[in-house]
């Protein structure tokens, strides 16, 4: 199915979030899953056990709760495969590369700053165990607002960059990125701080490993989408097939 | 084959509105629904989906 149609770039970016959620489930698997046993062994040594109507594995089993992790990876993954085609085949315009593998990148590591890198700045990622529930409704609140935030200057960063068209890539380079720079600062100092403090019972070094584990998954997830929608949608990955294939 | 300074977008159809309500209800589900939707079933997904909400980056809890 044609590249140009946005049924075939649909079919690419559901099936490029396929893979990447699997390769972002694997790595929830080989490096998030440690250091979220771990938080769940500190959650289990409270005397007090406030959650006990959360009920971590009670429902389900530690294996299944694997499973299911996973699964949230792929499910997300086939979700914003289907959005990523979407917003490539509105904005091909923006890019001012004319390779589609460089603008699948380029749009992969825009979605991946302002939707897990950037709410990871301000909002670090927490394992079981940190969080009180009277406040997640709010911090939800504050993490989506976030994201919409950081994607409006994603959006921000495309059309000023096609509006200094007319300057030469280095001093257009450094305008937006200067411009990106401010914003993402304005927000960062703008949004409130999360309200809830990590416990004292938890280990420094457990919460870091998660967070940064956290984002390798997310970043997996993102860029592996990036990567793999910009090798089926350039017709360069076609043709060396075909050298190949001679 | 002349090949444009920009690539002319996709023209996106009507349906496309569709399918992003979907995969933005299905990301819900999965990542932030604890009972607006579910009701009490809500508390399975999240049980189910926990280390995946954890490890994506997703407040919890
Ligand atoms: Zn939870």
């Amino acid at each position: 199915m044609s590249t140009n149609t946005y049924k075939g770039l649909l079919l690419r970016g559901v099936g490029a979030g396929a893979v990447a959620g699997l390769l972002a489930g694997l790595v929830g698997v080989l490096v998030v899953e440690a250091p979220i046993r771990a938080a769940l062994a500190v959650e289990q040594a409270r005397p007090d056990a406030p959650d006990a109507g959360h009920g971590h594995g009670e429902l389900f089993s530690r294996g299944t709760q694997v499973v299911g992790g996973v699964l949230a990876a792929v499910v997300v993954g086939l979700a914003v495969g289907a959005l990523f085609a979407t917003a490539y085949a509105g904005s091909r315009r923006w890019f001012t590369s004319k390779a589609p593998f460089v603008r699948a990148v380029a749009l992969s590591a825009a979605a991946f700053g302002a939707a897990a890198l950037l709410p990871a700045v301000k909002y670090p990622a927490n394992p079981p165990a940190v969080g009180d529930p009277a406040t997640v409704e709010y911090r939800t609140v504050l993490y989506l607002g976030l994201i919409a935030a950081g994607l409006l200057v994603a959006v921000g960063a495309s059309h000023l960059a096609s509006r200094l068209g007319h300057l030469g890539a280095p001093v257009r380079a450094t305008a937006v990125a200067s411009a990106v720079v401010a914003a993402v600062v304005v927000l960062l100092v703008a949004f409130p701080a999360t309200p809830d403090a990590v416990p004292s019972d938890l280990p420094g070094g457990v919460l870091w490993e998660f967070r940064l584990a956290s984002l390798a998954e997310t970043a997996t997830l993102w860029l592996g989408l990036g990567v793999v929608f910009g090798l089926l949608v350039d017709p360069a990955t076609r043709r060396a097939k075909r050298v190949s294939a001679l | 084959m002349t090949s444009p300074a920009h690539p002319l977008p996709t023209p996106i159809p009507k349906w496309a509105y569709a399918v992003a309500l979907v995969a933005l209800t299905v990301t819900w589900l999965v990542l932030q629904e604890n009972g607006i939707a579910l009701g009490h079933a809500a508390e399975t997904v999240h049980e189910f989906f926990h280390d995946g909400r954890h490890a994506l980056g997703v407040p919890c809890h």
